[in-house]
């Protein structure tokens, strides 16, 4: 061995080392981020630079979306909620100047963008380009809503959600739908038998656990991370939907079974309190949206909407439930405004309170306002003859949105709990004579008001 | 540097090598060289500890990001059912490369077997005479067309040569004759079937039973011919059976070049026949169209539902030209096919288009009828923003400028409320009786075939209207009824932009297409522009018409209405007739008129307020009912208005007004 050709090997395994040690760097750097996208390490070193596989997957999804013209807009609350504390921050930065990668490098499973469906022009041909960009892309269809309230008709598929991978991050796109009543719709997220269940941790995802009803947002365009993206005008009233979104269909095929039973009324007479009853609804939905009062479908009204998904033709009136906390001074001269008269008022905000306004052809609109128990809800009634109270017991229960005569509407989410315990079990068999202090299961004798106070808690105008 | 440590721990053996070794680094350790090199082999050490240390890291990365991907617990379901699916699927198409087909023709029955599983079955009395056709794919033995011509009649058979011309070569034919299959079976026609191998068919005789496979360019595979003994009796009935071999499933295929377009397109061929060039391999016909966009376009967002049946050659033919059209917007059109039928939805995926099937309810004309409303409703459910909808037929071809005709008028139906519809047909223009592209009138009556209608009227008015299953009415003559219309009118072209191609359907026959829509007049140039178009709405309108009046010249009412020379051989100009007309709905002298001049005549159309206007021998032609109508005022004092006198009741034209 010459010392030479020692010399030579050491330089070359010095070089071949340094190399490899360059590589460890590189690698390690790889690892760390990519076990932060899986969610497995919590470490501190969230504030990675634009190379984190998030911001890299969002990246070419931008890039993606923005070469084929599909209008997609951001909905992730978790980043629209950072944007939205830094929101000037964010208005102010001018193109690429970002040092710092601030958003779309948070750690997490997914993010969620939007897209209008009918402003989707070339579906497939963005499909294929999502995956030859290296995207793993999972569609997830089903049946369009938009045609289940009409007798008989079967169509193609539609598309509800998209999850597309790159590495360890996934975009969720969901697909929203426009429906009757002015709202944005998309889809439950059910995965059919042959799906990876394991393809993302679906149970993270922040839609599509239940079909949900948006407000159509307008949306502006901004510059986040180095990347122009469409977010809502308003984030922080998309975000505060978000929660509280929740869409549950009305149940046509057992409304069609109702009336293969029972058969519809096509008087002219039940087709105009219909229409009137409609028109009443529609104009209260105004109202209360302009005051900002949250109120669902109540008493017969619901029933109609569970029962027929149609405006029971023999009730008379349209009924809407409110919370008391909601209540607001003003409705009552809203109403007015709107040119719905009070009839009658019960009761009084602490305890019983009932108001009744007065619809075009004598359809009567009232509103019951529901007081919170530790263990029920209830609302009150009053006879005005003899001063009597009811209180009528519910079970708990939230609020979701359903589609009713053109609407946007609340409703119970618990509807068939609502509804037996108003009705009974026998819901289904249409009754027309109804008496509303004898009739409903779940009423209650509560006492008699005070002769003092009839004044103010029985009120008929 | 652990392992390197306790190698002075192994004193006990080979303690002598050991020794010195020891001795030896002992000695070295003494030595400045020796220092060097211990550096140096620690050197090597540490670079190689790091090497393996790196190699490990790099595959442990590997795997990591392998697992991540790929997902190392796949579901145990998903595998199964891979499993389970991929051998019965290769059973299916694999093994088995002989089809066996049975073929029957008589008298009173058809029907056609393919491997024990009947493919056509016709016993029916007074139907389903004459040749039938039928395709197979000759990789997967599925029926890709299915057809019977009635070349007992007239012109039958060139329809069979048209279609058995359009079938691709190497495709399984299978012809049967059920009934009578010979008398208007041309040359033309029985030079065809001898091109396909045939021997009986070019000289199938009256009544004569008949029984062919073959493959179209290749082999006959089987015929069964029994000759009529009499004029008045039949060949004997005759059972085919014959064994087709499958060929592979590339011989079968085009090789089309891998785009979207031909992934749709090799879906499509692959499943029907008698489309012709869509399915050559050579030259296919484009299924993308990209039409000029319009400019200022208002009808972009506007839906387009389209009404279809189980027509789908005519569905195919329709969409083409709707593609076409400048100004469409492909995801605006939904199809609706009435019944579960499957070609058609084949031709609507061809065109990537969406479509959606229809459980039929009711019977006959309730059916449509149920079908219309139906599509609508879903029409107005799909597109919840829109404010109205475009309604087409599958037996209609679009004009080119059918959206562009639109987007100049449609601003009417949202500022006029008199108005009921835009329609792009003129029951009255015919290739003698319109003129001008430009030109748009008012009418009373609704044409349909190709029309706007306004959500709100569908909503408020019509929907919940809506004739139910048990009344057995037309959608369209409900429209037109009074109680609907309501004094509305329509806005029509002079020239329509829609053609009614449409032979078989539900009230129509050859007969009656060749007297009332062949002869039709269809615009074909592109982006006319409208004249005028404000003066259509009702006050406007009014103004109009008593211009044009006063301009008129009246004709000379002594002659006769009929002949040819009641208009003078002028050009340009504009010409006047009183008819008597007594009352609003007295249409004596019209409907005879309407007869001699051979527009339509089976029911009063396209008037408005006791007018009709149509063009003759280029002039403006306008026609006035006397004294029923407000512009009889117009009428010189000396004229008497014409009378015709209907002719003695006898049997009338076939068949009821054509659905429109």
């Amino acid at each position: 061995m010459s010392r030479i050709n020692k010399n030579v090997i050491l330089a070359l395994l010095t070089l071949t080392s340094s190399a490899f040690l360059l590589f460890q760097l590189y690698y390690y750097k790889h690892y760390i981020s990519a076990k932060n996208g899986a969610g497995v390490s919590k470490s501190k070193g969230n504030r990675i630079g634009f190379d984190s596989t998030q911001w890299r997957a969002v990246k070419k999804f931008v890039m993606l979306t923005s070469s084929q013209n599909v209008p997609v807009f951001l909905i992730d609350p978790l980043i629209l909620e950072l944007i939205n504390k830094d929101f000037e921050q964010v208005k102010n930065i001018s193109h690429g100047s970002t040092s710092e990668c601030k958003f779309f490098c948070v750690p997490r499973d997914f993010t969620a963008f939007a897209l209008r469906y009918h402003l989707w022009k070339n579906e497939e041909g963005w499909f294929r380009t999502a995956e030859n960009m290296g995207f793993q892309c999972l569609k997830v269809e089903s049946k369009d809503p938009r045609l289940d309230g009409i007798d008989s008709l079967s169509g193609t598929e539609i598309p509800l959600h998209y999850i597309c991978r790159l590495a360890n991050h996934a975009i969720h796109l969901v697909v929203f739908h426009e429906r009757s009543g002015n709202y944005l719709w998309h889809g439950h997220l059910r995965l059919k038998g042959r799906v990876d269940r394991k393809f993302v941790p679906f149970r993270k995802l922040q839609f599509g656990r239940y079909p949900g009803a948006f407000d159509r947002p307008e949306l502006q365009q901004i510059t986040v991370d180095g990347l122009e993206v469409l977010i809502p005008k308003d984030p922080v009233h998309f975000l505060e939907e978000i929660p509280h979104s929740r869409f549950i269909e009305c149940r046509y095929k057992e409304a069609r079974a109702f009336f293969q039973q029972y058969l519809d009324d096509n008087t002219v007479e039940a087709m105009a309190f219909q229409k009137s009853a409609k028109e009443l609804l529609q104009l209260a939905a105004r109202t209360l949206k302009k005051l900002g009062v949250r109120f669902w479908l109540s008493s017969g009204t619901c029933l109609g909407w569970y029962r027929q998904c149609n405006i029971i033709p023999y009730s008379k009136d349209v009924d809407l439930g409110i919370f008391i906390q909601d209540y607001k001074s003003d409705i009552i001269s809203a109403f007015q405004d709107v040119g719905l008269p009070l009839k009658h008022k019960f009761g009084k905000v602490e305890d019983s309170l009932e108001l009744s306004f007065q619809g075009k052809d004598d359809v009567k609109l009232d509103i019951f306002f529901f007081y919170e128990e530790t263990d029920h809800m209830w609302n009150g009634g009053t006879q005005a003859k003899t001063g009597k109270k009811f209180k009528y017991l519910f079970p708990k229960f939230t609020l979701c949105w359903t589609e009713f005569v053109d609407m946007k509407i609340h409703v119970p989410c618990e509807t068939i709990d609502y509804i037996e315990a108003n009705y009974g079990k026998t819901w289904k068999i249409p009754v027309k004579t109804w008496d509303w202090k004898r009739s409903p299961p779940n009423v209650r004798p509560n006492g008699v008001w005070p002769i003092s106070e009839w004044d103010e808690v029985i009120q008929l105008y | 540097m652990d392992d390197w440590k306790p190698s002075s721990l192994i004193k006990p053996f080979g303690a002598r090598k050991k020794r010195s070794w020891y001795l030896t680094w002992k000695y070295k350790l003494t030595n400045q060289r020796a220092l060097r090199r211990f550096c140096q082999t620690g050197a090597v050490l540490f670079l190689l500890v790091t090497v393996i240390v790196n190699i490990k890291l790099i595959l442990d990365t590997r795997r990591a990001i392998s697992e991540a991907n790929g997902d190392s617990e796949p579901e145990q379901d998903y595998d199964e059912a891979l499993g389970r699916l991929e051998p019965s699927r290769r059973r299916g198409s694999g093994p088995r490369r002989v089809l066996d087909v049975e073929v029957y023709s008589s008298r009173s029955k058809v029907y056609v077997a393919v491997d024990g599983t009947t493919v056509l079955e016709d016993e029916a009395r007074e139907q389903g005479r004459g040749i039938h056709v039928i395709v197979l794919n000759q990789a997967t033995g599925h029926v890709m067309a299915k057809r019977v011509f009635d070349t007992y009649s007239p012109h039958e058979d060139e329809a069979m040569v048209l279609f058995l011309n359009m079938v691709a070569p190497g495709r399984v034919l299978i012809c049967t004759v059920k009934d009578e299959g010979s008398f208007h079976l041309k040359d033309t026609a029985k030079a065809l079937l001898r091109s396909l191998g045939s021997q009986a068919g070019p000289a199938l005789g009256w009544r004569d039973t008949w029984a062919f496979v073959g493959r179209k360019g290749g082999p006959v595979l089987g015929e069964k011919h029994s000759k009529s003994p009499a004029l008045s009796s039949w060949g004997d009935p005759v059972l085919l059976k014959t064994d087709v071999p499958l060929s592979s499933a590339e011989e079968a295929e085009c090789h089309w070049a891998d785009t979207e377009l031909n992934r749709r397109r090799r879906r499509f061929c692959s499943k029907v026949e008698g489309y012709g060039s869509v399915c050559s391999c050579k030259d296919p016909t484009p299924i993308e169209f990209s039409p000029d966009p319009l400019p200022d376009n208002k009808v972009l967002n506007v839906p387009v539902a389209v009404i279809a049946g189980n027509r789908p050659n005519y569905l195919y033919r329709m969409l083409r030209s709707l593609l076409s059209a400048q100004g469409v917007s492909p995801q605006m059109i939904t199809v609706f096919i009435d019944g579960y039928y499957e070609e058609p939805m084949d031709v609507v995926a061809l065109f990537g288009l969406r479509g959606i099937q229809h459980t039929p309810i009711s019977i006959k004309n309730a059916r449509v009828s149920q079908h219309y409303k139906a599509s609508l409703t879903a029409t107005f459910n799909l597109f919840p923003e829109a404010r109205f909808a475009v309604v087409l037929e599958e037996d209609l071809d679009i004009a080119v400028d059918f959206f562009s005709f639109l987007s100049q008028s449609i601003h009417l139906l949202e500022e006029d409320d008199s108005l009921y519809c835009i329609s792009a047909w003129n029951d009255q223009g015919y290739e003698h009786t319109a003129e001008d592209p430009a030109l748009l009138y008012r009418v009373e009556t609704m044409p349909g075939l190709g029309w706007v209608l306004r959500k709100s009227l569908y909503k408020e008015e019509l929907e919940p209207k809506w004739p139910t299953p048990e009344k057995l009415w037309d959608w369209d003559m409900w429209m037109r009824m009074p109680e609907q219309r309501r004094g509305r009118e329509c806005i029509i072209p002079d020239v329509s932009r829609s053609y009614h191609f449409g032979i078989v359907g539900l009230n129509m026959n050859g007969y009656f297409h060749e007297a009332y829509f062949k002869k039709h007049k269809f615009n074909t140039v592109p982006g006319v522009q409208l004249r005028n178009v404000d003066s259509l709405k009702k006050e406007a309108y009014e103004a109009e018409i008593h211009r044009l009046l006063s301009e008129a010249e009246v004709l000379d009412h002594s002659k006769n209405p009929c002949e040819d020379s009641f208009l003078p051989d002028t050009e340009g100009h504009t010409y006047v007739a009183f008819i008597r007309m007594e009352k609003d709905d007295d249409f004596i002298t019209w409907t005879q008129l309407a007869k001699c001049l051979h527009i339509w005549d089976l029911d009063v159309r396209g008037n408005h307020r006791g007018l009709w206007r149509l063009f003759r021998k280029k002039n403006h032609f306008l026609v006035v009912g006397v004294p029923a109508s407000p512009y009889s005022v117009k009428k010189p004092p000396s004229i008497i208005p014409i009378f015709l006198e209907p002719p003695p009741k006898e049997e009338g034209a076939p068949g009821a007004a054509e659905q429109t």
